[in-house]
């Protein structure tokens, strides 16, 4: 195999690796924060794609793409944030059992609510947004804009999440909330308000990653059910809660994809992934950021 | 006052026969005769195409009802089940409509593996299946008593595009198909075909996962190898317009032209979903709208556009065609029996949406098999509708020209 073509693959699997950490990420930040997991996750990516293309296609018009994209961020986190209010929250009031069984029972039901919903509301066509940007070339590989767009945003919003969590008093709580529960409740934290900022977070993120690839990978009731398997791929490797791991698994994932689906057989695509996985938790069972939780 | 009692419990009997004769012959007459519709309406299924097949079955319904029903006055229901594309999901829902829902046949099916396997199942339990949208030579070629089509078969289609090839004078095809029944089956079919024709072509295959969204590597190896037709065999549109794209971000496609399939180019979001990018399409149809329909036909044609404020697609009249067929049958059966169905079906022609349509116990494929017309449309134009994309082939429908970008 010539060079060309090999860098052609690498890079290929490289754009679409990062593009498949921002999905991740949202999950493993909800995670971090609440120790629960969102399975509607790919619901939120998928409001975020229709949000975006509402918004494209009737209000802002193809050239304000860009607006669209903190717009149906915002809408999806305040989305995110009333659910946290009124069906997440009960189960870190009071004395509840099985909180694990709660989060996931609730969010299993808002994912089939909300694929429902999409295909009630919008049909069962497919819908895309005009494209954000013309064919352009990442070193010798010709890519499309839209990827191109996709690989830049995601990189922009990854470092603006990177500054609101390091340098901002929310995000200083956000981090002390995922330290210690209880600790962080006594410097006066109120503990509920900074999941409900969490799960607000994290659901946006999904949003952004949705209004990202509405182009690339387009808009229809379904579309989260492939970023959410990935991200949780992503998540299993890179470990649960850290998100330099959702990076590098992201990437990781996307560049062995690539290079297997050539260089052994397409077929077994989605295959690679979870032998990389399997790999890992041979290896390193808290995947390769994870760090063993401490339990009192 | 011993005859009392005995007076009494036979009153009590009498009236309890009486009402028991009395439901049972009222109820017969409204009992609804029910029919399964068992599509993919979820992931990793052509849910697309469920949809359209579920819209034209329950407008097929609807005509069927508001002209009598079947049967003496009695109902036609429809009860809905998803198999979402895959065997398990079909298996479990053909014996849930069977043994549940005592259906009296099954239409929907789209995709081969799932019809393959709910058919060796049909068999057994004696319910006929229809393929309204799967097209592996396997389904029928088993000579299953229970298995009926009304859709192209993968041979004629390859046929078709082998026949297309020579016109036009390709010499290097790639075939991109999906790992399934029908991907796998039509790269069979194609390079047996090619044997047979006596075809001098270079053929490469690439075979990938059906689930798979973004086929760049796959692409970029493809362009590699300089095709001068790349055939593409997917079965669930969506994936396949994020094919037609990527192809065209890498330099790909319309340099190399795209044959797909089947028809999923002529549904209304290909143009919303790929813009200018689409242009330049060649794509396997069995129906054009210029076509001459049956009356019928043209009643679906004009009710759905009402109502869905679009003009129908193939699987959408091949889902009402299915339900008509059906309601001919059982008319003609006198019962909704599946067995007397079966041999209604056999001896019966019936008055679909564009022929009439017999299910002879032909040859190998041809067995209980009705096939819709095949042709080679082109869009030769951004956004340019069915209607107005010329056919390319074969040549006595012939209306124009392979276009080059």
């Amino acid at each position: 195999m010539d060079s060309l073509l090999l860098s052609q693959y690498l890079i290929a699997g490289i754009v679409i690796g990062i593009i498949y950490a921002l999905m991740a990420i949202g999950i493993t930040f909800i995670y971090s924060i609440m120790k629960m997991i969102n399975w509607s996750m790919g619901e939120f990516y998928m409001m975020g794609s229709y949000l975006q293309y509402f918004l494209v296609v009737y209000f802002l018009g193809a050239h304000l793409w860009f607006v669209g994209i903190p717009l149906s961020m915002a809408v999806v986190f305040g989305v995110g944030m009333i659910i946290q209010r009124y069906l997440l929250r009960p189960m870190f009031v009071g004395e509840m059992e099985r909180k694990d069984e709660y989060a996931t029972v609730i969010t299993v039901a808002l994912m089939v609510f909300f694929r429902n919903l999409a295909v009630v509301l919008a049909g069962p066509n497919q819908f895309a947004p005009p494209d954000y940007a013309g064919p352009t070339h990442i070193g010798p590989l010709p890519v499309s804009g839209n990827r191109f767009v996709a690989l830049i945003g995601t990189l922009v919003i990854l470092g603006l999440f990177y500054l609101i969590v390091k340098k901002t008093w929310v995000g200083k709580a956000l981090r002390g909330s995922a330290q210690n529960r209880v600790g962080i409740q006594t410097a006066g934290v109120n503990v509920l308000r900074v999941d409900q900022i969490a799960f607000g977070i994290g659901v946006s993120l999904a949003a952004a990653a949705g209004a990202l690839l509405a182009p690339i990978f387009l808009v229809w009731p379904e579309n989260g059910a492939v970023a959410t398997m990935k991200g949780f791929e992503i998540i299993v490797i890179g470990g649960l809660g850290s998100i330099p791991g959702s990076l590098v698994a992201g990437l990781l994932l996307g560049v062995i994809e690539s290079l297997g689906s050539v260089l052994i057989s397409p077929s077994f695509k989605d295959v690679y992934g979870f032998i990389l996985v399997l790999a890992i938790l041979t290896i390193r069972p808290t995947g390769l950021f994870g760090e063993r939780q401490r339990v009192a | 006052m011993k005859t009392k009692p005995k007076f009494f419990f036979g009153c009590l009997a009498g009236i309890m026969i009486f009402s028991l004769l009395l439901f049972s012959s009222g109820g017969s007459a409204a009992e609804p005769v029910k029919i399964g519709v068992m599509t993919p309406l979820s992931p990793p299924g052509a849910t697309l195409l469920g949809q359209f097949i579920l819209r034209g079955a329950e407008m097929g319904a609807e005509y069927v009802n508001a002209n009598g029903g079947v049967l003496g006055g009695r109902p036609l229901e429809l009860v809905v089940e998803d198999d979402s594309g895959t065997p398990e999901k079909g298996i479990a829902g053909y014996r849930r409509l069977v043994s549940q829902k005592n259906v009296s046949a099954v239409i929907g099916q789209v995709h081969s593996s799932v019809m393959i396997a709910v058919g060796d199942l049909s068999e057994k339990l004696g319910v006929p299946i229809f393929s309204t949208q799967a097209s592996s030579k396997a389904i029928t070629e088993k000579h299953l008593m229970t298995a009926f089509r009304t859709h192209a078969i993968d041979p004629d289609r390859a046929k078709m595009w082998l026949n297309f090839i020579q016109e036009m004078g390709y010499k290097r095809i790639a075939l991109l198909a999906e790992n399934t029944d029908y991907g796998l089956g039509l790269v069979d079919e194609t390079k047996a075909g090619m044997q047979k024709l006596g075809l001098d072509l270079e053929l490469k295959s690439f075979v990938f996962d059906k689930k798979v969204v973004d086929l760049t590597p796959q692409l970029l190896e493809l362009k590699a190898w300089k095709p001068d037709l790349l055939i593409d065999i997917h079965s669930v549109p969506t994936t396949a317009y994020l094919m037609v794209k990527q192809a065209y971000d890498i330099g790909l496609y319309p340099g190399t032209p795209i044959l797909a399939s089947f028809d999923w180019p002529g549904r209304t979001e290909f143009w919303q979903n790929l813009g200018d990018k689409g242009n330049y399409i060649l794509f396997i149809s069995y129906y054009h709208p210029k076509m001459q329909l049956t009356e019928r036909g043209e009643w679906f044609k004009q009710q759905y556009h009402q109502k869905y404020g679009e003009f129908p697609i193939y699987p959408a009249f091949n889902g009402f065609g299915q339900i008509l067929i059906l309601a001919d049958a059982l008319e003609l059966a006198q019962s909704a029996k599946p067995a007397d169905l079966i041999a209604a079906l056999e001896k019966g022609q019936f008055k679909s949406w564009n022929g009439t349509v017999t299910f002879e116990r032909g040859e190998g494929p041809y067995w209980h098999q009705w096939s819709p017309p095949l042709m080679v449309l082109q869009y030769t134009q951004a956004n340019q509708s069915p209607e107005d994309a010329p056919i390319l082939y074969p040549p006595e429908m012939k209306t124009g020209s392979y276009k080059a970008p």
